[in-house]
C-alpha cells in the first residue's frame, strides 16, 4: 500500500506506513495494469503468444539491493515466487514487472489459456499479489480448404486455434469496479479479434509470426545472454503493436483507441484515471448515480474545444452527437439544448451521460448573472501551478491567484458588473470563469431551504414524537427519466420537455381570488403539518394573506433541504424575487443555508 | 474444515488444532483505507468514549499521549505537553487514525470560519445523527438543545462569518449549546467544513526571492505553526501588504 505525499511536503515527513519515495522501483498505482497477456490453445496445445511487459535481461542482481530501499516496505523474496525457468533471484523488494515475470511463459500459458467451458464468461484468478482478469473466447473452425482433386500430395494438417485469451494482470488489491473495467477491455478486444479471425484469420496468421519468432530466438540463442523473443515480435506484429499500446495508454491516459489489424476500432476508456481531482479518482458507480439524476435545468460544459473534441470523433459516429456539440454551450440548459439541436430530451440525456463518463464534459447549473460561485475546497491555489502557468497565457495580463482570491467569499456573476467597463471586459470575464469551471476550481452555491417550526415549550413530548418533515412529506420523487444507464437503449419516449408533472403543478391552483376550491386544496396540504406546526404556521403575519398562504402551502413539499431554489423556480415557474419574498415572510419557520449541489458537486469534488 | 469455515464466518477467528503440538490461529484482518498524514496543526478528536478502550493495549507512545486527545488539542501542543517527540506523536496518532479510533478536525479559534456542505441536511433526515448531535452538543447540565436552534447554527455559519459573529447574532440560541462541541460535532460528522486562509505573493520585483510560505500551497494554519506567530500578527502583517492576495477554501 502506498501514500502519496500531498504537493509541497518537505522530504523528512516521517510516516508509519510506506510512501511513494523517488525509488529505483516503479511502483504502480492500483488502476494501472501490470502486464498484458495473449495465450491461445489448440491442436499443438497452450501457446504464450504474446506479453507485455516482458523480462528484460536479468540485470546484476545485488545492484539492486544496494539502491535506496523503502525500510518499511514488505520484504517478500523472489525465491517464493513458482520459477520454473531455474534463475536464482537475490534478495529484493519486487517490481510490479518481477511480480508477473516470476511467471514463466510456460506457467502463464497453462493457467490462462482455460478449457473451452470456461469461454464467453469473465476470467479471474487471483495468486499471491497478482490478479488475472481476461475473457476467454472461442474461435469457431476456420471453413474447410478445398483441395483440388488432381493434387497429389497429402493434405497438411492445419494447426488451428480452438481459444485465446487476452489477460490483463493487475495488482491483487485494485478496486473491484476497475477489475470489471478491464474484463470490459478484454472482451471487447476478443471480440474484435473473433471478428477478424471468421473474416480473414487475422488472429492465426498473427500467432503464427508470434511462434516463430519466439521458435527462432530460442534456437539462436547463445549461451549467457537469453534474449527476449517479445522485443522482436513487436516490429513484426500488429497485434502484438495494439496489445503494447493499450498498455501503454491504460497507464497513462486511461484512453485506449485500437484498429485490430487496421479495420474494426476498439475504443474504451477507464473512467478512474480520467475522472481524478489530485490524487483520488471518482469511483464510477458515484458518477453513474450523479448522472441518473440530472435534471433539464442543468447544462452540459465542454472540457475540450468543439473542434478538438469533434477531431476526435470517429468517422461513423452518430449526427447527433456532432449536432449535440455543436449546438451545446454553458447558458443553455438541456431542455433548451434539445429544441435547438432538433432532439428528444432523452437522447440529450444519454449523450451527456456518454460525454461525462468519458470524461470530455461536466455538468453545471447553466451560466447566468445570478449564479453564485465559490472556490473550490480542493482547487490548487498554488502559484506555480500549471494551471497557473495555463491561466496566464490563455488571458495575458491576469494572473490566476488574483481572480481566484475574488472567489474566497461567494459572489455573483452580476457582482463583477461594472457599467464603466467595456462590455469586452464582461465577454472576457465569462470567459475566464467558463475556463475555471472546467478545471474544477470553482463550486456554485445553491440556496437550500428547510421547514423547522420552533417547538413548543407546554409540550416536550410531542416535540420528540414529531418525525421530521421529509419523513412526512415523501414520496413525491422528482427525476429524470428512470431508464437512464449507460450504452442501453431505452423504450420510454414519454419525457415531456416540460416540468415533470406533480400532484399539485401550479396549474391546478387558481392564482386568484380566494374560493372554497382554493382554500381547501391549501387545507388538505397543511394536513400533512401536526397541529402543533400548523397553528404555528397559521399564526405568522403572513399567513393572514391567503395569496401568500397558499404559496406557501403549495411549496411545502420542497421545504425538506434537498431542493434548491433553483430547481423550485423551474418546477413551479417562478421568479427568484417572487421565492425569496415569500421565504423572508415566513422566516421564522423556515432556515435557509447555501452549499453546493449534492448530485453535480460529484464533478468538482471526489468521494471523502 | 468446517470449523474453517464456521469460526471465520462467525468471529473473523478462529483457532485450529492440529495435532498434540501444534495449533494455528487465524484472523480476517480488516483491509482499511490508507490513512491520510496528520500534520501538526491537525486535531484528532475520538470518534467514540475514550474509556471504551483498554489502555494497556495500546504502545507506550500512544498511552501517554492518550490523555492529551481531546479534541481541542493539535499535534504540537499534544507534543510538548505530553512531552513525546513530534514525529511520533504524528505516527501514533496515524496510526490511531487508521483503525478509526480517532478522526482529525481543524484548531479551533473564535475567528475560524465555517460553511456548511450538503451532508447538513441529514441532521433532518436521520434520526440517530440528530440524536448523537443534541446529545454532544447541549451544554452539561442545561435541558436538551432543540433541533431547530441546532440546525439554526449550523446554517448560521456561512463564508465572512466568523465563529465570533455566529456568537453574537445567534446568543438565544446558544443559551443550551456548547459552541466549542457544536463545531466539532459538525466537522467530524462532515456537516460543516473550516475555510482556510491561503496568502499568495502575487506581485514581486525580480530581486526579491521567491515567497516560500506565501505561495498558496501553505493555509495559515500551518505557517502560525510553523513560525510560532500568531493568527492576529500574520493578518496584521499580510493585510497591510499589498503584494499578497489571500484566497479562502
Amino acid at each position: 500500500m502506498m501514500l502519496n505525499p500531498s504537493v509541497g511536503l518537505p522530504d523528512d515527513r516521517k510516516s508509519l506506513y510506506p510512501q511513494s519515495q523517488s525509488s529505483a522501483y516503479k511502483c504502480g498505482d492500483k488502476t494501472s495494469p501490470i502486464s498484458v497477456i495473449l495465450v491461445s490453445s489448440g491442436s499443438r496445445g497452450n501457446k504464450l503468444l504474446f506479453r507485455y511487459p516482458y523480462q528484460k535481461v536479468a540485470e546484476c542482481p545485488s545492484s539492486l539491493s544496494a539502491k535506496q530501499r523503502n525500510p518499511y516496505v514488505l520484504n517478500t523474496s523472489g525465491d517464493e515466487l513458482d520459477d520454473q525457468d531455474g534463475d536464482s533471484r537475490e534478495q529484493s523488494p519486487l517490481t510490479d514487472e518481477q511480480l508477473v515475470a516470476g511467471f514463466s511463459d510456460i506457467v502463464l500459458s497453462t493457467i490462462l489459456a482455460t478449457k473451452s467451458d470456461m469461454c464467453g464468461k469473465k476470467f479471474e484468478l487471483k495468486i499471491d499479489n497478482v490478479r488475472f482478469v481476461g475473457h476467454p473466447t472461442l474461435l469457431q473452425h476456420p471453413p474447410i480448404i478445398q483441395v483440388s482433386k488432381t493434387d497429389p500430395s497429402p493434405k497438411r494438417e492445419m494447426p488451428t486455434m480452438i481459444l485465446f485469451n487476452v489477460v490483463f494482470a493487475l495488482r491483487a488489491n485494485a478496486d473491484p469496479s476497475v477489475i470489471s473495467c478491464m474484463h470490459n477491455l478484454s472482451r471487447r478486444i476478443a471480440i474484435a479479434l473473433q471478428h477478424e479471425e471468421r473474416r480473414c484469420q487475422y488472429l492465426t496468421r498473427e500467432a503464427k509470426l508470434m511462434l516463430a519468432v519466439q521458435e527462432e530466438i530460442t534456437t539462436t540463442e547463445t549461451d549467457g545472454s537469453p534474449q527476449s523473443p517479445f522485443r522482436q515480435i513487436l516490429p513484426k506484429c500488429k497485434l502484438a503493436r495494439d496489445l503494447k499500446e493499450a498498455y501503454d495508454s491504460l497507464c497513462t491516459t486511461g484512453v485506449v483507441r485500437l484498429h485490430i489489424n487496421d479495420w474494426l476500432e476498439v475504443s474504451f476508456c477507464l473512467p478512474h484515471k480520467i475522472h481524478r481531482i489530485g490524487d483520488t479518482y471518482i469511483p464510477p458507480e458515484a458518477l453513474e448515480r450523479s448522472l441518473k439524476a440530472i435534471r433539464p435545468y442543468h447544462a452540459l460544459l465542454l472540457l475540450e474545444n468543439e473542434k478538438t473534441l469533434l477531431s476526435q470523433l470517429p468517422l461513423d459516429c452518430s449526427p447527433a452527437l456532432i449536432r449535440l456539440i455543436k449546438t451545446c454551450s454553458a447558458v443553455k440548459n438541456l431542455q433548451q439544448l434539445a429544441q435547438d439541436a432538433d432532439l428528444a430530451l432523452l437522447q440529450i440525456f444519454q449523450i451527456a451521460a456518454h460525454l461525462v463518463y468519458w470524461g470530455k464534459a461536466i455538468i453545471i447549473y447553466p451560466l447566468c448573472e445570478n449564479n453564485v460561485y465559490m472556490l473550490s475546497p480542493h482547487a490548487n491555489i498554488c502559484l506555480y501551478s500549471p494551471l497557473a502557468e495555463q491561466f496566464a497565457r490563455q488571458f495575458p495580463g491576469h494572473d490566476l491567484p488574483s481572480m481566484l482570491a475574488k472567489f474566497s467569499l461567494p459572489v455573483s456573476l452580476a457582482e463583477f458588473r461594472n457599467p464603466l467597463e467595456a462590455p469586452t471586459q464582461e465577454a472576457q470575464l465569462i470567459q475566464m470563469v467558463v475556463w475555471m469551471l472546467q478545471r474544477r476550481l470553482l463550486i456554485q452555491l445553491h440556496t437550500y431551504v428547510c421547514l423547522l417550526v420552533p417547538p413548543s415549550e407546554d409540550e416536550p413530548g410531542l416535540r420528540d414524537e414529531d418525525p421530521p418533515l421529509a419523513a412526512r412529506v415523501g414520496g413525491r420523487s422528482l427525476s429524470t427519466p428512470s431508464a437512464l444507464s449507460f450504452g442501453s437503449p431505452t423504450s420510454s419516449d414519454d419525457m415531456t420537455l416540460t416540468s415533470p408533472s406533480m400532484e399539485n403543478s401550479s396549474a391546478e391552483l387558481l392564482t386568484g381570488g380566494d374560493s372554497p376550491l382554493n382554500k381547501r386544496m391549501t387545507e388538505t396540504l397543511l394536513a400533512s403539518l401536526s397541529e402543533h406546526e400548523r397553528q404555528f404556521i397559521l399564526n405568522i403575519p403572513a399567513a393572514q394573506n391567503p395569496e401568500d398562504l397558499r404559496m406557501f402551502a403549495r411549496l411545502l413539499h420542497y421545504f425538506r433541504g434537498h431542493h434548491h431554489l433553483e430547481e423550485i423556480m423551474y418546477n413551479e415557474n417562478m421568479r427568484r424575487s417572487q421565492l425569496k419574498t415569500l421565504f423572508d415572510k415566513f422566516r421564522s419557520v423556515l432556515v435557509v443555508t447555501n452549499h453546493e449541489d449534492p448530485i453535480i458537486s460529484i464533478f468538482q469534488s471526489p468521494m471523502d | 474444515m468446517s470449523t474453517l469455515l464456521e469460526d471465520l464466518n462467525a468471529t473473523g477467528a478462529c483457532t485450529l488444532p492440529i495435532d498434540e503440538s501444534n495449533t494455528i490461529h487465524l484472523k480476517l484482518i480488516q483491509l482499511r483505507k490508507d490513512p491520510p498524514i496528520v500534520q501538526e496543526y491537525d486535531v484528532p478528536v475520538f470518534t467514540q468514549c475514550k474509556d471504551h478502550f483498554i489502555k494497556s493495549q495500546w504502545d507506550l507512545t500512544t498511552q501517554q499521549i492518550l490523555p492529551y486527545i481531546d479534541g481541542f488539542r493539535h499535534i504540537q501542543k499534544i507534543s510538548a505537553e505530553a512531552d513525546v517527540e513530534l514525529n511520533l506523536v504524528r505516527i501514533a496518532v496515524q496510526n490511531l487514525l487508521y483503525y478509526g479510533v480517532v478522526t482529525l478536525v481543524s484548531i479551533f479559534q473564535y475567528s475560524n470560519v465555517y460553511c456548511t456542505t450538503p451532508k447538513v441536511q441529514s441532521l433532518i433526515d436521520d434520526k440517530s445523527i440528530q440524536e448523537e448531535c443534541l446529545n454532544y452538543v447541549t451544554k452539561q447540565g442545561q435541558k436538551r438543545a432543540s433541533l431547530r436552534d441546532v440546525f439554526q447554527l449550523y446554517c448560521g455559519l456561512s463564508p465572512g462569518t466568523t465563529v465570533r459573529d455566529l456568537c453574537s447574532r445567534y446568543s438565544q440560541q446558544l443559551q443550551r449549546v456548547d459552541e466549542r462541541r457544536l463545531i466539532q460535532f459538525g466537522l467530524m460528522k462532515c456537516l460543516i467544513r473550516r475555510l482556510q486562509k491561503y496568502p499568495v505573493k502575487v506581485i514581486r520585483d525580480e530581486r526579491s526571492r521567491p515567497p516560500r510560505l506565501y505561495t498558496g500551497c501553505h493555509s495559515y494554519d500551518e505557517i502560525c505553526c510553523k513560525t510560532g506567530i500568531t493568527y492576529q500578527e500574520l493578518d496584521e502583517r499580510l493585510e497591510n501588504d499589498p503584494n499578497i492576495v489571500v484566497c479562502w477554501k
